[in-house]
């Protein structure tokens, strides 16, 4: 049943605590125990085709609600813009959605909402997804929705303008007109010299003005084709009859030429990079940092998700503790480590309290992550952070769209749908030793950016003072 | 890290929608999630798009295959019990994952809130985590992280309840239980913690100041209320100051027992187990229901009007409009449920259809209705750049008239039936949606076979019956406007539109 190497002794131990409640009731209240044990996480059993045109196909089959879901990922992501046509990937997904050969523009919307069914695409660096759940009975439905679109998407002039116009407008709503937007966009921008990950996903004003018809036309080509896709469907259906449709509705899709690769090579930096913002929407003032951490899937970029566990995640991480809690600095800090194809970042943002200013906040700060580097985690930080990965991967695996989504990414990204049931081993796996080297090695000065937003009025008090 | 996150978000979902149809909020946050990393965006309700439209760019092909039948389904019913000290209890087992989760509301919340201490409930609920009788903040942060478990507690402006919620892995499930129930009832809510407390929520103010969703929020609640607690929208830098341990201990005692609480379970659990466990950690637990709040069952219109909050450097509008509607028991229910479905319920409805897939207005635009104990509101919303005000301000009109005058045509109200009832097969995945439903049913009152019969009920609104709602609630003499962005570009064109008042962000009259 479950295989998990390292997991699989405390998987079988576990099963009768897992399966029987009354026995657990009777447990010394207030006893910290690493919650993996005794826990097993059902592991999945999958069908991994490739059709003649190259499409992969991840099949799995789940009875527990009478729904499935469906995502295709592509594999092409803002990574793959040139320089001229930033968020332009992003540009494209929405196009996806104004209609192809067999579905009129707005018709996806109708149709999935209305047979009771729910659906989304997003767009990031690495690649584009787009996804469908709905009840079982309409497994046809999503299909050729997805087959439709990747086979005929019509494009016209004016359904370009229509969601250029869209898209600039969510720039606007999520960026533009919100505090500390900038900083978000300027932190990776100061971070990469690689342009693949330096510019921004949803890209600037004038690039996407300059989107044309024929760069659509261009990049559905290129990027849309069956061998550049994953399919994964996972939910209520028999796997030879899914299997058969998706031939149907996909087989017809001719392949094309491989898409160029991009070049994600990132040179090591030298000296810390600093950028100071004055930002008019802003109330408080900011700081996000980003250090350079390995690709994601990597023991390294494992053992960087658990430090960020230990440094930021829930309130008895150092960050909640020393700078919000005991020395009352900080009213917030975020810490998060990314999982790219890659070079992937550590970031750290955090807002002063009322009062406080920036530089006593990160002087605390780098005083948090020169302990850690200095004298490593401790075992309990590092059960802990297994604890709450261990939780929140099990609540990933809730729904059939978003482990649906979850496998298009891991094939994706790392080439491994398997991924879906050894990640709980591959975090499992990491060491105390290894956690303690990440930190030595990539919470480094000479490689981090440094983004520090002031709200403007501090600008004018200040020049003000110089006068 | 930085995703852009979905064709479409509702992004005032969040902030906007406390406690009204239940069935799609389980789906938050999915378009984030699909990225990995930034949670925030949210789902709402979905359906109707409009085939006689002049211009509407949606047509239909009519070419994909679709199964006619809707697959009807059956919620699950949970084990309800009321126990000897008036706790409510709402278990429902499921055995998908080795997971437990609990949610429990406390009635009234912040509708308590005395006079002059808006965010007192809201307080008590953020302060039940800083200290008990035997666990310090720092050892239930401890503990509550060690398990990988969430504990959090939550009283939300304009909700009736107190939420609070404890979740984790089935084996750590008697622990869990005990520390819920120890910051539930033994809250030490010490001085020391009080005071960190206030500096926190000092620096979320001012964050939410900044915040144009919020700030559009906090205009509309206090036009539509008026002078009512349902008008607050957060704590306010007097209330944050004088807020005492004293005010908490006394919320704390007064509202915090069990004859006002309902606690529902769901998980890898037997029933029985279950209920065994709650007696032993919430069964001296001792307090009679609080005698029910009486709120008046319609209230005066209010005429036509705008309110200006004046955001500078704002590069949007934040629009919104709408106006009082109904209690979560009104007969009503349905009918809005329906119209709204229609309007705004999502990226097939009206709304978007109209201001983003046609005129290129916006990123996104939606309705949707807050149903409570007191007769709630309905609006829609729309981020729009700030040229463009006017432009979304006549659309907004032009929706509203023509639900008014014209009836739905027959195909789209018979989408608007099947976008709901068909998708409660999807909230099967989702105990925890499931689970809120049933406790919908409890809190509210509703009949025990309410979601049996909502899908007749919904079926049973017909075309005259959407349009009565329209003419009712989306009155075009009587809409509220709030439009959060910069005065100096948008004061002129709004002065069309009706009187404009103009407040900043802190809500204060500006001349």
């Amino acid at each position: 049943m479950n295989v998990m190497g390292k997991m699989r002794a405390a998987a079988i131990a576990g099963l009768g605590l897992a399966l029987g409640f009354g026995g657990v009731l009777s447990a010394a209240p207030g006893q910290e125990q690493a919650a993996s044990a005794g826990v097993k996480v059902p592991k999945l059993e999958f069908r991994d085709v490739k059709l003649d045109n190259g499409l992969r196909v991840i099949l799995v089959a789940d009875h527990s609600a009478p729904v499935y879901g469906i995502d295709v990922c592509y594999n092409v992501g803002s990574r793959n813009e040139r320089p001229g046509r930033t968020g332009f990937a992003h540009l494209f997904e929405h196009m996806m959605f104004e209609g192809s050969e067999n579905v009129a523009k707005g018709e996806h919307y109708v149709l999935v909402f209305n047979n009771g069914g729910n659906m989304n695409g997003t767009t990031n660096e690495d690649r584009t997804t787009y996804f469908e759940e709905l009840p079982k009975n309409q497994l046809d439905l999503g299909l050729f929705l997805e087959a439709d679109r990747m086979r005929a998407l019509t494009v016209t002039q004016e359904k370009l303008d229509n969601q250029r116009n869209a898209v600039q407008e969510e720039r606007r709503q999520s960026i533009d007109n919100q505090p500390y937007g900038r900083a978000q966009l300027d932190v990776d921008s100061l971070a990469y010299d690689n342009f693949a990950y330096k510019h921004s996903t949803i890209g600037s004003m004038s690039d996407l003005n300059a989107a044309s018809v024929d760069d659509v036309k261009d990049f559905f080509r290129i990027y849309y084709a069956p061998n550049n896709a994953v399919l994964t469907l996972v939910g209520d259906f028999d796997p030879d009859e899914a299997l058969a449709k998706v031939k149907k509705y996909f087989g017809v899709i001719p392949a094309q030429p491989a898409p160029p690769k991009v070049d994600l090579n990132e040179e090591p930096h030298y000296g810390e990079r600093r950028e100071v913002i004055y930002d008019p929407l802003a109330r408080l003032p900011e700081i996000d940092m980003a250090y350079h951490i390995p690709a994601g899937n990597t023991p390294e970029n494992y053992a960087a998700q658990q430090l960020t566990y230990v440094l930021g995640q829930g309130e008895s991480s150092r960050f909640y503790q020393r700078l919000v809690k005991e020395k009352q600095l900080a009213s917030e800090v975020r810490v998060q480590a990314d999982t790219r194809i890659g070079t992937s970042q550590l970031y750290i943002s955090a807002n002063p309290r009322p009062g406080v200013k920036l530089e006593d906040l990160e002087k605390a700060i780098d005083e948090e992550i020169a302990a850690v580097v200095k004298s490593g985690v401790t075992p309990e930080e590092l059960a802990k952070a297994k604890s709450q990965l261990l939780r929140q991967f099990i609540e990933r695996r809730r729904s059939a769209l978003f482990t649906a989504i979850l496998i298009g990414n891991y094939t994706v990204y790392f080439n491994d749908p398997n991924l879906i049931n050894t990640i709980v081993d591959k975090e499992h796996a990491v060491t105390l030793e290894e956690v303690n080297a990440v930190a030595k090695k990539y919470l480094v000065t000479d490689q981090r950016a440094v983004v520090i937003t002031y709200p403007a009025a501090y600008e004018k008090a200040s020049s003000k003072g110089a006068q | 890290m930085r995703n852009c996150s979905g064709i479409w978000r509702n992004a005032g979902a969040a902030i906007l929608a406390p406690a009204t149809l239940a069935t799609w909020a389980a789906l938050a946050a999915l378009a984030a999630l699909a990225g990995m990393l930034l949670p925030g965006a949210a789902l709402a309700q979905g359906q109707g798009q409009d085939k006689s439209a002049p211009l509407s760019q949606v047509q239909r092909l009519g070419r994909a295959p679709v199964n006619k039948e809707v697959l009807r389904v059956q919620l699950p019913r949970p084990t309800v019990a009321k126990l000897k000290n008036g706790l409510t209890i709402v278990l429902e087992e499921d055995h998908k994952l080795p997971t437990i989760a609990f949610t429990m509301w406390i009635h009234p919340g912040q509708l308590a809130d005395p006079g002059g201490l808006p965010g007192l409930a809201s307080f008590t609920a953020g302060m039940l985590r800083e200290g008990t009788e035997k666990r310090t903040s720092e050892q239930i942060a401890s503990e509550v992280d060690s398990l990988g478990a969430s504990l959090d507690a939550s009283s939300r402006f304009g909700v009736s309840y107190t939420s609070v919620n404890a979740s984790g892995l089935i084996t750590d499930a008697a622990k869990i239980l005990d520390l819920m129930s120890d910051v539930v009832l033994h809250p030490s809510f010490p001085e020391s913690e009080l005071a960190k407390y206030k500096q926190s929520e000092e620096a979320s103010l001012e964050q939410r100041l900044a915040n144009p969703a919020f700030l559009g929020q906090q205009g509309f609640r206090r036009v539509i209320y008026g002078d009512t607690p349902m008008a607050l929208a957060s704590a306010t830098k007097e209330s944050i100051a004088k807020i005492s341990v004293e005010d908490l201990q006394r919320f704390h005692e007064k509202h915090y027992v069990p004859g006002n609480t309902i606690l529902g379970v769901t998980g890898d659990f037997k029933a029985s187990e279950m209920r065994a466990a709650i007696e032993k950690y919430f069964g001296a637990w001792t307090g009679a229901a609080e005698a029910p709040e009486k709120f008046a069952a319609t209230v005066a219109p209010q005429a036509t009007k705008i309110t200006l909050v004046d955001r500078p450097a704002s590069v949007q509008t934040y629009i919104i409009v709408g106006d009082r509607a109904i209690r979560r028991t009104d007969p009503e229910y349905y009918g809005l449920a329906v119209m709204n479905q229609v309007l705004g319920g999502g990226p097939q409805a009206r709304l978007f259809l109209d201001l983003r897939e046609e005129h290129s207005l916006t990123y996104g635009s939606y309705s949707r209705f807050n149903a409570e104990i007191y007769p709630g509101d309905w609006l829609a919303f729309a981020p729009v750049r700030t040229p463009v005000t006017s432009d979304a301000m006549d659309r907004f009109l032009y929706e509203f008239k023509k639900i008014n005058s014209e009836p739905v045509p027959p195909e789209e109200m018979d989408d608007a039936h099947r976008a709901i009832i068909a998708s409660f097969a999807l909230s099967l995945e989702q105990p925890a949606q499931i689970l809120n439903d049933w406790l919908t049913v409890q809190y509210y009152g509703l009949p025990v076979d309410y979601w049996d019969k909502y899908p007749d009920h919904i079926g049973g609104i017909d075309t005259a019956g959407v349009q009565a709602t329209a003419k009712k609630f989306v009155d075009l003499d009587h809409l509220q406007w709030i439009c959060v962005g910069d005065r100096k570009e948008i004061e002129g064109v709004l002065k069309k539109y009706g009187p404009v008042s103009v407040v900043d962000v802190t809500g204060k009259a500006e001349n």
